[in-house]
């Protein structure tokens, strides 16, 4: 075998060099995609978990409580048995002006008291802070590591410029932290600034972030958890570091586990290309494994030849690949951190290495799809009998077995994946793997019939549009069903994807926009923070008054946003003035109504819950929620069960009153507010902007800016959506071209006859653009009705698993349009490679070809 | 050596052709016979089928006591490699492969040692005077030199059973004229069956033996020199 590797195959590649590395690129782009994609995910998740860990130094436990942990809990805590040390903590994500410096994790601590809790291991002269006195004496005074201040160039006593929540400031470096531990968390971009400074830029009031615990010698995290626990009640969260740091990485790393979807795509675009490769292969060498055959090779070591192929392909593109990945895959850290900061408040930064696990798990995935693709073709290449293999002519792949049990079993495997997909006997990841599996089989298996029977729908109309190409690309396309067939199934596949993940990202965003248009009804959002769930900055409450004093505003509603814990999921639980509220919106009523809504909600201290909550915990009108408070558990009848979409885990909606009532903080994340009737919006907006200058960080947007901000952050959460759109075209390309290359090799001997019968190489390339337009046309119209029951499944069964939402069903008209414009632009330019190599054909050869 | 009993070769397609038709041979081991017919008369599928390429729709063919139609895949593979050695009209060498390589190919994929193979080749090469093109491409070289490569590369195994299927049809008389020379000397030489599908009546007489056929059926078997067998 290594005889014939080191030979045939080393001369095959040397003679068809460029077909090689196209061969290579479908490992290449495969590996690199999927390697990039799950290094970024695992920096992501591992870099939010290590820093939860290098932050929180030697403390124990963290107490934490939705909305802050008030100060004066520091004290009662600080009293208890057990207890060696307490240190308040404020974290927050800020950006530097310079935005390729990356995202800043600002660390606002208790200079004074926090060496209990933290080593922060100065860097200089001293190895200490100069005066830490002096650092708290200037406002503008922070600390950051020696990795940050070298890349922003930044020395001991000069500023750096941040986008803070009030606008752009200065604060100037007072020291520098050695690289090691505690400054090592967030990929070293960190800031550390003191704790009440902080309270101050980020609006958190007379509140920390969370208490930072260490325990008395001899009190074990168990006894120190349940002393906490009992002294402070249930509104107060204790947990170890560990704990809370596994909870962030689980809530990203939900998300960032739809990217695995894409990497999976881009492998089996892998396969695909090998596959055609392949086929390519074995016509070419066809005479190559006759003769092999003929000298007592045995069809298996004809298979293992070929496979052998596959396998060095398989290993050198995912070499390759990996480094190409590591490249990547930075840019998908940005991409992955710059949404779930935006969406959950958490990100990570840093570099990204590629582990050598997922070197491991890349490379044998890698060659795994490279012997996949080849596999087919392999197999085909030893069952060709030594005497055809040998025969002269045009040699013609025989079609694929009997027709109707191909149809009936893939008409089972459909209907089983639609029946699955109705009645879900499980849900998650599960079920989407079953439904993509089944449907994918029965697609594959209904593709070769189906293709065939549209290009006879197709081929009379090209006929009759161009008579001489239509006749020979109909010729070329329905005389080899084993090449169009893999050719249409790679194509409806990856349009497939394209349709269904457009289909279902435009329901969603037509179904948050319906509900945008009936619920923001306001003319301005006075809004402290740009982030939806995690604000940087609250208002105090009393700044309500101040804005209806301004000239033009006729109405405030103060809404905040809470995230308690609600049977193990984050629900969101929401308040405002809900009398003047519902004069101004429309809600969509699943139980109840609105005046049941009017009475229980505001005279009667009772809530409304969204249809996804009342889905996923079975709670509606007549039952109560359980809450956690500060106060302790609060039992609250449902009033009414809306549709709502602020939560994909569930939003209970309570009144101003009562919320304040129960717990007891009167900030607002945003200000609702209406103008007075006549009044013109950018003049009010103008006139908020001036009143609030300088006094508090303030994003004051028209109903238009916030909808669009906000339908922004929903794109960035499908911007995998983007990838898996661009891997399909890129599939069209790269697959027309080496079917169509695989077409003029079958047809050299024919193309070489036509010309030396006066065949116009522009009536040849026109066949070959023909061709590529019936193929890239043949796959969309397959994929248009599974891409739609692709769409139906992802907004049924899957959304409502994941989000218990129910959207109506939006077909992705826009993204249809645009393919029928780009997909015969791609075929006709994936057509030009192979009609220039039939052009340039010349007859003496081409006749001799065999 | 080769015994054919009522063989028959039909190929299905949109209308069946019988390409031999109840087809009774015998070749005994050391023999070099012709076979002559017409295009299309089956001398090419009765070659196909003595070397184990194809096998026969109805009827024995047995080579050295083997029923070849009764073996797997496999097995005819086995046989080709070990039992029976080809040379064709298009030569049929691989275009990238050096001459040594393209006459040490069967032996490598019967994992014949590498020393043991350079020995055999270098052999076969001198004995077919080829020693000095040894490194050289089959695009190199000349019709008669191309062919002469491939009775290496048949000789190289040792088999017993040479199969030719028209081996001087792509050359010049001269070059043609040495080919049988060569193919006589082996005959003679190392004792070997020769089987030769041939439409040159000069090739055929110089062979001892003359198969006619046509129609798929045996037309004429007669000796060098006159007389039916």
């Amino acid at each position: 075998m290594r005889f014939l590797l080191r030979t045939l195959s080393l001369s095959y590649v040397r003679r068809n060099v460029a077909k090689t590395l196209l061969t290579l690129l479908g490992v290449v782009v495969g590996v690199a995609t999927f390697s990039a994609i799950r290094s970024a995910q695992g920096t992501l998740v591992k870099g939010i978990r290590s820093t939860v860990d290098r932050v929180a130094g030697k403390s124990q436990l963290q107490i934490t409580m939705e909305g802050g942990v008030p100060e004066e809990v520091q004290e009662r805590v600080r009293e208890l048995p057990g207890i060696r040390a307490t240190s308040p903590v404020i974290e927050q994500i800020v950006v530097p002006e310079r935005g390729e410096l990356g995202s800043l994790l600002v660390i606002g601590i208790d200079l004074l008291g926090d060496r209990e809790m933290r080593d922060y291991g100065f860097d200089g002269d001293d190895a200490d802070l100069d005066d830490p006195l002096l650092f708290l004496a200037q406002p503008d005074s922070a600390i950051f590591t020696r990795q940050f201040a070298d890349k922003a160039g930044l020395k001991t006593g000069q500023t750096i410029s941040l986008r803070l929540p009030a606008g752009v400031k200065r604060v100037a470096a007072r020291g520098l932290l050695s690289p090691k531990g505690f400054s090592e968390a967030f990929g070293g971009n960190l800031m550390v600034v003191d704790v009440y400074a902080a309270q101050e830029l980020f609006g958190r009031g007379r509140r920390f972030d969370r208490l930072d615990v260490r325990l008395s010698e001899g009190t074990s995290v168990a006894q120190g958890s349940a002393t906490l626990e009992k002294a402070l009640g249930p509104a107060f969260r204790v947990e170890t570091p560990a704990r809370r740091g596994e909870q962030m990485e689980r809530i990203v790393a939900n998300f960032v586990s739809g990217f695995n979807v894409s990497s999976g795509f881009a492998l089996s675009i892998g396969t695909f290309l090998i596959f055609n490769a392949f086929n390519v292969a074995v016509n070419r060498r066809r005479r190559d494994i006759g003769t092999l055959r003929a000298l007592g090779a045995t069809p298996r070591q004809v298979q293992l030849l070929f496979l052998a192929e596959a396998l060095l392909i398989g290993v050198v593109g995912a070499a390759v690949g990996c480094l190409a990945g590591t490249a990547l895959s930075q840019g998908f850290l940005r991409m992955m951190g710059q949404t779930t900061e935006t969406v959950y408040g958490v990100t990570s930064s840093g570099a990204v290495h590629l582990p050598p696990g997922i070197v491991l798990e890349s490379m044998v995935l890698g060659i795994l799809a490279s012997l996949a693709g080849a596999w087919g073709p392999a197999l085909s290449a030893s069952r060709i009998p030594p005497t055809e293999a040998l025969a002269k002519g045009a040699f013609q792949a025989r079609l694929p077995g009997r027709v109707a049990p191909r149809i009936a079993a893939g008409l089972a495997a459909f209907g089983c994946a639609i029946l699955l997909a109705l009645n879900p006997p499980f849900g998650g990841n599960q079920l989407i793997l079953s439904v993509l599996l089944l449907g994918g089989a029965g697609l594959v298996l209904l593709v070769g019939p189906l293709s065939r029977a549209l290009l006879q729908i197709f081929i009379p109309l090209a006929t009759r549009f161009a008579p001489v190409s239509g006749r020979l690309s109909s010729d070329a396309l329905l005389g080899n069903p084993r090449r169009t067939s893999g050719t249409v199934m790679a194509m409806a596949l990856s349009l497939t994807f394209v349709l269904g993940f457009a289909g279902y990202m435009g329901s969603t965003k037509a179904t948050m926009t319906r509900w945008m248009d009936d619920a923001l009804t306001c003319d301005l959002f006075v809004r402290a923070s740009a982030n939806f769930s995690r604000p940087d900055f609250l208002f105090p409450g009393a700044l309500r008054e101040e804005l209806l004093q301004v000239p033009g505003v006729r109405a405030v509603e103060s809404y905040r946003g809470v995230r308690p814990l609600y049977q193990g999921q984050q629900i969101l639980v929401n308040s405002i003035q809900v009398g003047p509220t519902m004069d101004r919106t429309r809600f969509e009523f699943i139980q109840g109504d609105a005046e049941s809504m009017r009475r229980g909600v505001i005279r009667e201290g009772m809530c409304t819950v969204s249809e996804n909550f009342y889905r996923r915990f079975n709670l509606g009108v007549g039952q109560q929620v359980e809450l956690v408070t500060p106060g302790g558990v609060v039992r609250i009848p449902i009033a009414a069960v809306l549709r709502d979409y602020s939560s994909d885990k569930g939003t209970v909606l309570l009144d101003r009153t009562r919320f304040l009532e129960l717990w007891k903080d009167d900030r607002v994340d945003i200000f609702d507010v209406s103008v007075v009737p006549g009044a013109d919006v950018g003049q009010v907006r103008d006139a908020v902007r001036a009143k609030l200058a300088g006094k508090f960080p303030a994003l004051v947007s028209t109903r238009q800016e916030f909808t669009a901000e906000i339908g922004k952050a929903i794109d960035a959460f499908y911007a995998l959506t983007r990838i898996t759109v661009f891997l399909a075209l890129l599939v069209a390309f790269l697959g027309i071209v080496t079917s169509l290359l695989i077409s003029v090799a079958e047809r050299t001997r024919e193309i070489g006859i036509l010309k030396a019968l006066g065949g116009l190489p522009s009536q040849i390339a026109r066949s070959i653009v023909l061709e590529a337009l019936a193929l890239a046309l043949t796959g969309l119209v397959l994929a248009l009705p599974a891409g739609n029951l692709f769409a139906l499944f992802m907004e049924g069964a899957i959304a409502e698993y994941f989000t218990g939402w129910q959207m109506p069903h939006h077909y992705p008209w826009e993204i249809l349009a645009q393919l029928l414009i780009a997909l015969p632009l791609i075929s006709a330019f994936a057509a030009w490679i192979p009609a220039r190599q039939a052009g340039r054909l010349e007859i003496t050869r081409a006749i001799e070809y065999e | 050596m080769l015994q054919l009993h009522d063989v028959i070769k039909t190929y299905s397609g949109k209308s069946e052709v019988t390409a031999l038709d109840g087809i009774n041979l015998s070749i005994a081991a050391g023999e070099m016979v012709a076979i002559m017919g017409p295009s299309g008369s089956g001398k090419s599928t009765l070659l196909n089928l003595l070397g184990g390429l194809d096998v026969p729709t109805s009827g024995r063919v047995l080579v050295a006591g083997k029923d070849l139609a009764g073996e797997s895949e496999k097995e005819r593979s086995l046989f080709r490699r070990t039992s029976v050695s080809y040379i064709f009209q298009a030569y049929h060498l691989m275009p990238t492969l050096k001459v040594s390589q393209n006459v040490a190919l069967p032996l490598h994929l019967a994992g014949v040692p590498a020393n043991e193979i350079n020995r055999r080749v270098a052999e076969v090469l001198r004995e077919v005077g080829l020693e000095a093109r040894e490194k050289h491409l089959p695009d190199e070289l000349s019709g008669g030199e191309r062919q002469r490569v491939a009775i290496a590369r048949a000789l190289v195994t040792g088999a017993a059973l040479l199969l030719a299927d028209e081996p001087t049809g792509n050359l010049d008389t001269a070059r043609g004229e040495e080919i049988l020379n060569l193919l006589r000397a082996i005959h003679r030489e190392r004792g070997t069956t020769i089987v030769m599908v041939t439409h040159d009546h000069h090739a055929a007489s110089a062979c001892e033996r003359l198969i006619k056929l046509r129609d798929g059926r045996v037309e004429g078997d007669s000796l060098r020199g006159g007389g039916d067998r």
